[in-house]
């Protein structure tokens, strides 16, 4: 049933109110919880709040302390950097391998898709990390192995500050499922018949990897490696975890964001933790930027 | 691939002495009591982690399926001043860390007098705060046929009953995807806890677990494994369920972790 009514130019208010109505919830909580959170946290970083008493403003002295004075902001940003940089590239490389060899036409492609899906749905969960711990203890799987493989004894891996990183970086390279996925559904973009024409002039099979494949999934693995960066920077349930919150072996596993947390919540320095959070977004978007900017060198969008 | 999560599986069932001096997966006799002794071993069962777990995800997935809605069905449909500019500002919440945000949030909820309870790992959800959802839901909406809207506007249904009616209705699948992967960010969450519950009757399984890991100490292998084990269980299922949703949704969307 119609009902006819004569028509009426809406007020800008009948115009405009539905739009902001559906978006009360989001804009309460992006004033609330981003926006302002966002500025309070930049003011604070030029305070020394600690929560009992009001901030006092203490200028530049945070930036000054981190930049100059602060030896375990300088050793958790090299095992930061070094897990990025050891776990990043050879995720991907692994992902990529692996989304290849699936992308055969192999039978059965749905099990293994899932299969090493697994392990990164399962992520950053502290079960994992307790696995981990496990698996690399003084008497876990990985020494009774290579115990009976080769008769060697192997280290107390997490223990030992020589090698923890390590096992966190294989924790990381173990969960390379989400960005395989992902290179698989880039894979399948590629048109076939660039193949076909390529195997009809003789192209060898590297090739037709080196010529093709590869650039045309340099959008992929751009985006692959820009999300994964981002997300390493910010790993921390692991390194808590397997170093029961310390960081330790002497600081071997100090990620930069579990000396934040040590900072913010261990010793309430809340100032100088806003700041170390807003070094660390710098340091992020300085990356980002970087891989922007040589992401026109040597990535290729058809157009 | 699967061995690590296997091999913690079967120990848990496993002799103590026989998890670490053998690889092989499959155990001498089955000993399930490690299951009893790890659930109500602790001060608190773990039963009671596994229920506030329960309450906050659920709370989670509800909270960001209608927050993220309404505001992805305004930014891809309604017409209102400022769209463009507040749209933007959405997108570039996107990239902002939750570090940076982490700290006065915590002073603010610790004002409310929300910290020790599960206010701040809740309430955040119906306001939105996750982009990520917002976004996936506006590239969902977009791609639903605008005649459908227009003809329901031209016999004078309302946006909520547009919302409501035709474009919920419709938009299943993406919402379905939302929900899962909120619910399993939610499960999988160790800071948040860490940060907001202190009270070992809130504690979270993540946060019980982890304490279960401490109080234990090197001694019980075989029921740290079995309830490692149990807490991994809802997301193995929602993996074994949703399996081709949550895959195409990776894949799409280049869903993160």
């Amino acid at each position: 049933m119609r009902v006819e009514t004569s028509y009426k130019a809406p007020s800008a208010f009948a115009r405009n109110a539905p739009g902001y109505l559906f978006l009360l919830p989001w804009f309460i909580g992006f004033f609330g919880l981003t926006l302002g959170p966002a500025i309070a946290s930049l003011y604070l970083s030029f305070t020394d709040y600690n929560l009992l008493q009001a901030p006092n403003m203490v200028g530049l002295d945070n930036y000054v302390r981190i930049a100059t004075a602060d030896d375990k902001f300088l050793s958790s940003m090299k095992v930061t950097l070094f897990y990025v940089v050891c776990s990043v590239p050879l995720k991907l490389a692994f992902a990529l391998l692996v989304a290849l060899l699936l992308n055969r036409g192999i039978r059965g492609l749905p099990v293994y898709r899932a299969i090493f899906y697994l392990p990164s749905l399962l992520g950053s969960s502290v079960a994992i990390a307790v696995l981990w711990r496990q698996i690399f203890d003084a008497d876990g799987i990985v020494n009774t192995l290579l115990w009976y493989a080769f008769g060697i004894n192997g280290p107390s891996w997490i223990s030992n500050p020589d090698y923890s990183l390590y096992t966190l970086v294989i924790l990381a390279i173990w969960q390379f499922g989400s960005p395989m996925i992902i290179f698989l559904a880039g894979l399948r973009q590629i048109p076939t018949d660039l193949y076909e024409a390529a195997s009809l002039d003789g192209a060898s099979k590297a090739r037709i990897f080196f010529k093709i494949t590869l650039p045309l999934l340099t959008p992929v693995i751009f985006f692959n490696a820009v999300v994964q960066t981002i997300d390493a920077f910010k790993a921390f349930t692991p390194a808590y975890v397997i170093s029961s919150g310390t960081g330790g072996p002497i600081d071997s596993t100090l990620f930069y964001t579990l000396y934040l947390y040590q900072e913010a919540f261990g010793y309430f320095r809340m100032g100088y933790a806003s700041a170390l959070a807003w070094v660390l977004v710098i340091i992020i978007a300085i990356f980002t930027a970087f891989s922007f900017l040589s992401a026109r060198y040597w990535v290729h969008y058809d157009d | 691939m699967l061995y690590p999560l296997l091999w913690m599986l079967s120990g848990s069932v496993k002799d103590q002495n026989e998890i670490f001096g053998t690889a092989s997966l499959i155990p001498s006799h089955f000993d399930f009591s490690s299951y009893a002794r790890g659930w109500f071993g602790g001060q608190v069962t773990f039963g009671s982690f596994v229920w506030n777990s329960v309450v906050i995800a659920v709370l989670s997935v509800i909270g960001n399926v209608i927050s993220c809605s309404l505001a992805a069905y305004a930014f891809a449909r309604l017409n209102f001043w400022g769209k463009n500019f507040w749209f933007a500002l959405m997108l570039g919440t996107l990239m902002l860390p939750y570090h940076v945000t982490l700290i006065p949030q915590y002073i603010l909820f610790l004002k409310l007098g929300w910290v020790k309870t599960m206010l701040p790992l809740v309430v955040p959800k119906f306001l939105a705060v996750d982009a990520f959802f917002i976004f996936l839901m506006v590239q969902f909406f977009r791609g639903i046929p605008r005649e459908l809207d227009e003809a329901a506007m031209m016999d004078g249904c309302s946006a909520w009953r547009i919302y409501w009616r035709i474009m919920l209705p419709l938009s299943l699948p993406v919402l379905a995807t939302a929900a899962i992967f909120s619910f399993i960010w939610t499960w999988d969450d160790f800071f948040g806890p860490l940060i907001y519950l202190s009270d070992i009757n809130t504690y979270t399984v993540q946060l019980g677990l982890r304490s279960f890991v401490d109080s234990t100490g090197s001694s019980d292998w075989s029921s740290l494994f079995a309830m490692s084990s149990i807490s991994l269980i809802p997301v193995f299922l929602i993996f074994l369920f949703f399996q081709r949703l949550l895959i195409d949704g990776i894949a799409t969307a280049g869903l993160k972790r």
